[in-house]
């Protein structure tokens, strides 16, 4: 044994520091609790902080934008798998939630007519009215709000560099949960590890999107150790199947392949995707949800109609090619996504990037849609159908992408960061509370085997490197749970884990224990395989398509069926794998009658796209013109949206 | 193509050199693609830290040849050499401790002096320094941040990152001086972050010739110009050198 441990009493524990963690800090600590943060990454550095910076914003344009019409919308576009108790929290929260991060300095552009920010003025796909409130510096300007609510009050303490391991747990008997008595983290950059006693832990670890790298856009921390530590503490994890693939990332060159160039709003008026054969394979793109992109980019792939690198051709061309609004239409592809946008000029060629010619494009995942299985407070929840927080696990609070629940089969553009901060914030109240009326742990008993298991693997000899066991898993997940799923991809994705899984056991790991990065990768291999045995239980439960649930071998789900989302429960075996059971948890159908209407106008709007491309040029030209100047406004919207360029930069790409 | 990169385990230095494959015909690699690609091969505990591979996360900063750069955006040349930023402590091969850089301002900027009116329009330079991605290259050349390290120490405590550095840098300077142009903070607000500038070692920027920025934002101009200004008479030296 090389390694100590610190013991250490909190009321809160929160794990992850991004928008949600942040948020759930701050509240906790303004409640009084003592807070302490987790962090494996710097305060702040997160996928909040790397987004596009685009906020939901309910009521900003119109006041028509009732509670009822957002709330509506995300259950809609969620298939009707979010709970409705969820979308009408995050309706009625949107506004305070974004107010919290401008009190903690985020500056939007106001609107003095109506006293708030402005938004964007194109409605993002699924989003019946405008309310994505757009800023300078997209993410990193939450970011910054996000570090200043953990450092600003020197009320809250942190650790970077912190691998939260486990949950301890007490109290737990005949297959119910127990209750939370603190975690075990590994604070690498002390050495040690620390035994956190705490009666509330907050869950705000982010997704588990690493599970597919490189074909993914976000941040290399999503291993999903958040819902692995719930899962293997007993608590419910819902619609795991759900993993949100952004339709436009590039295949290449190498040192791009999973990142982000658009959107289907980006692809405009004209835009379509097309097979490698030039055939188009989905048109009205800018009308489709990301879901819809990617399933038309993985049917082709899957019928042998892809690109050599397993992706399709997004053609911007026609937008392009009209010489008025071709103009505005470059403009817009340039303010709308300008991250997206300054990556596919580094990474495409000129004409490419002049949308001369098509960009090949691949899905790569990017948000997780299913999570902890919580209620409208945060807290862990199980049972049938919404569940109790009395069958959850107590003491355990969930939000931001480790919570399920609330996006369903489908999240929209700009919900997250706001969702983040809703949820945060009850998160953080409801630990803060938790902690008050709940009695601490009786004992150390729960963190014993804990510490055991850690020190354990610390000078373990084998002969395998946890981190190459991390890339064959990362390969099987994209090839067996990625976009596109079967039966058989399934059963091959189990064969996979099991053998990872048993090698993961004769992993080497030498006994030091500052920054020790054999353990690192270790432990977030272990999260990797378990996440990963979740999401294939959670696949093979949902028998058809719906939304990020891509089923090659199974039709999409009739729009009449009665929903329900997946939920599974961990269960250690004796070989001490974690395998999952899996039910379905009834949720309320929007009445069929208001189905229909959707889609009739989602029909009709689509019709009215494709009349709009038959027009001649002469005559579309000026119409699309129009519209462009009235997306853009006066000025051509948003000026470039970082102060220094790539050639003021010391530290960026050398040519 | 041969890559010189240092590692550091369990306290021990070495140089390894690693021969990089390239992936397809005509690749410019990135430093980062090294570092991955010999993770993946030959260097399976190699420790570095990086995030989302698009230049906007500011975690997989690593010295180049001696200079500061963001790994995932900087192109590698046959003979480069890969070391951690020699200007914070190393905790293993790549991997530096940040977090006593940031720590120092615990409890220093103020939300008390924040405005509860979140309506109030910043100023397009307030928007300029929230473009720092926190990448820490900035801190290459600080002689306020050396201070923590060299002789000016010794009248203070020992360099602690797991508290916070006693003397500031360019980051925390940005910070203090964005709290400066936030229309939501009140006057003393502002003061307060002026203050704590001074505090954290402001003296130390007079007559220096600069701080350079990994992405871009004007350090020397928009921030350390804009508090030696502030402070007039209260930072003694020339306070027009670096304004």
């Amino acid at each position: 044994m090389t390694i100590e441990v610190e013991w250490r009493d909190y009321d809160v524990i929160v794990v992850g520091s991004g928008g949600a963690g942040s948020a759930a800090a701050d509240a906790a600590a303004a409640e009084g609790a003592r807070v302490l943060v987790v962090s494996k990454d710097p305060i702040a550095c997160s996928d909040t902080k790397i987004s596009e910076g685009n906020a939901t914003v309910r009521g900003t344009v119109s006041d028509a934008d009732t509670e009822q019409v957002l709330s509506d919308n995300l259950r809609v576009s969620g298939a009707d798998l979010p709970l409705p108790a969820l979308t009408d929290a995050y309706a009625k929260d949107s506004r305070p939630a974004y107010d919290w991060y401008r009190a903690h300095g985020l500056r939007p552009k106001i609107n003095q007519d109506r006293k708030g920010p402005f938004a964007r003025p194109l409605a993002k796909g699924g989003h019946t009215v405008a309310r994505s409130v757009g800023h300078k510096n997209a993410g990193v300007a939450f970011s910054h709000a996000a570090w200043d609510a953990v450092v600003e009050g020197a009320h809250i303490d942190y650790l970077e560099d912190a691998w939260f391991l486990d949950l301890a747990v007490e109290g737990a008997e005949n297959g119910a949960p127990g209750r939370v008595a603190g975690g075990l983290v590994y604070h690498a950059a002390s050495g040690t590890l620390v035994a956190v006693r705490a009666p509330a832990v907050v869950m705000a670890s982010g997704g588990l999107n690493t599970l597919y790298f490189p074909k993914t856009d976000t941040m290399r921390g999503n291993t999903g150790d958040g819902y692995a530590a719930a899962a293997r503490a007993g608590a419910d994890l819902v619609d795991m199947e759900q993993v949100q693939f952004l339709p436009f990332c590039l295949t290449a060159p190498a040192s791009y392949e999973g990142l982000l160039v658009g959107e289907p709003s980006t692809a405009s008026f004209l835009g379509v995707l097309r097979d490698r054969h030039g055939k188009v394979i989905l048109d009205g793109v800018y009308l489709r949800t990301r879901a819809e992109c990617s399933a038309a980019i993985m049917r082709a792939v899957a019928d042998g109609r892809g690109t050599d690198d397993g992706g399709a051709y997004l053609d911007l061309t026609a937008n392009a090619r009209l010489p008025r609004s071709g103009k505005g239409f470059m403009r817009y592809l340039e303010t709308s996504m300008p991250s997206a946008y300054r990556t596919a000029r580094q990474a495409l060629s000129k004409p490419a990037v002049r949308c001369e010619e098509s960009w090949e494009v691949r899905p790569a995942a990017h948000y997780t849609m299913g999570g902890i299985r919580v209620d409208a407070t945060g807290a862990s929840v199980g049972g049938a159908d919404d569940g109790t927080a009395a069958a959850g696990l107590s003491g355990l609070f969930a939000a931001g992408q480790a919570m399920g629940g609330v996006f369903g089969a489908n999240r929209l553009g700009s919900t997250a960061l706001t969702e983040n901060v809703v949820f945060g914030l009850r998160a953080g109240r409801g630990a803060a509370d938790h902690a008050r009326t709940h009695s601490r742990a009786t004992g150390d008993d729960a963190f014993r085997s804990l510490i055991a298991a850690a020190v354990a693997q610390f000078g373990q000899s084998g002969d395998q490197a946890p981190a190459h066991l991390k890339l064959e898993l990362q390969r099987a997940a994209w090839d067996c749970i990625g976009p596109a799923r079967t039966a058989d991809s399934l059963n091959r994705m189990d064969a996979v884990i099991d053998d990872l899984a048993d090698r993961a056991g004769r992993a080497a790991v030498p006994d030091y224990a500052l920054w020790n990065q054999a353990f690192i990768e270790w432990v977030e291999l272990r999260s990797l395989l378990d996440v990963a045995r979740a999401v294939t239980a959670a696949a093979r439960e949902r028998d058809a398509s719906v939304g990020g649930h891509v089923r090659l071998d199974r039709p999409q789900v009739s729009i009449l069926a009665q929903p329900y989302s997946t939920v599974v429960r961990g269960q250690a075996a004796n070989d001490g794998v974690l395998r999952f059971h899996a039910n379905r948890a009834r949720r309320p159908r929007t009445p069929a009658m208001r189905l229909l209407a959707m889609r009739l106008k989602d029909a009709w709007r689509k019709v009215q796209a494709k009349v709009l491309c038959l027009l001649p040029p002469a005559l579309l030209d000026p119409i699309l013109d129009r519209r462009y100047r009235a997306i853009l406004g006066p000025g051509d919207a948003a000026p470039a949206v970082s102060p220094g360029g790539p050639a003021a930069a010391v530290a960026d790409a050398a040519e | 193509m041969k890559i010189d990169i240092v590692t550091t385990r369990n306290g021990v230095r070495e140089t390894v050199a690693y021969d990089y494959r390239p992936r397809q015909e005509g690749e410019r690699p990135m430093i980062l693609d090294v570092l991955l690609q010999a993770q993946a091969t030959a260097l399976p505990d190699l420790a570095f830290r990086y995030g989302c591979r698009a230049r906007n996360c500011g975690v997989c900063t690593v010295d180049v040849n001696g200079r500061p750069r963001i790994a995932c955006r900087a192109r590698v040349r046959a003979g480069d050499r890969i070391e951690p930023m020699a200007t914070l402590p190393v905790l293993a091969d790549l991997v530096v401790r940040r977090d006593g850089i940031a720590r120092q301002l615990q409890g220093r900027t103020t939300p008390d002096h924040r405005d509860p009116d979140v309506n109030a329009e910043a100023p397009e330079a307030y928007h300029d320094l929230t473009a720092c991605i926190e990448c820490y290259a900035c801190l290459d050349g600080c002689p306020m941040h050396a201070r923590n390290f060299g002789d000016d120490a010794a009248d203070a405590a020992a360099p602690d990152a797991a508290t916070g550095y006693r003397w500031g840098n360019p980051f925390s300077l940005l910070k203090l001086q964005r709290l400066r142009l936030d229309p939501c903070v009140s006057e003393d607000g502002r003061q307060a972050a002026l203050d704590a500038a001074i505090d954290l070692g402001l003296d130390a920027c007079v007559g220096c010739k600069g701080c350079k920025c990994g992405v871009g934002i004007d350090l020397k101009g928009g921030v350390v110009g804009e508090l030696l200004a502030a402070a007039g008479d209260r930072v003694p030296g020339d306070g027009a050198s670096a304004s």
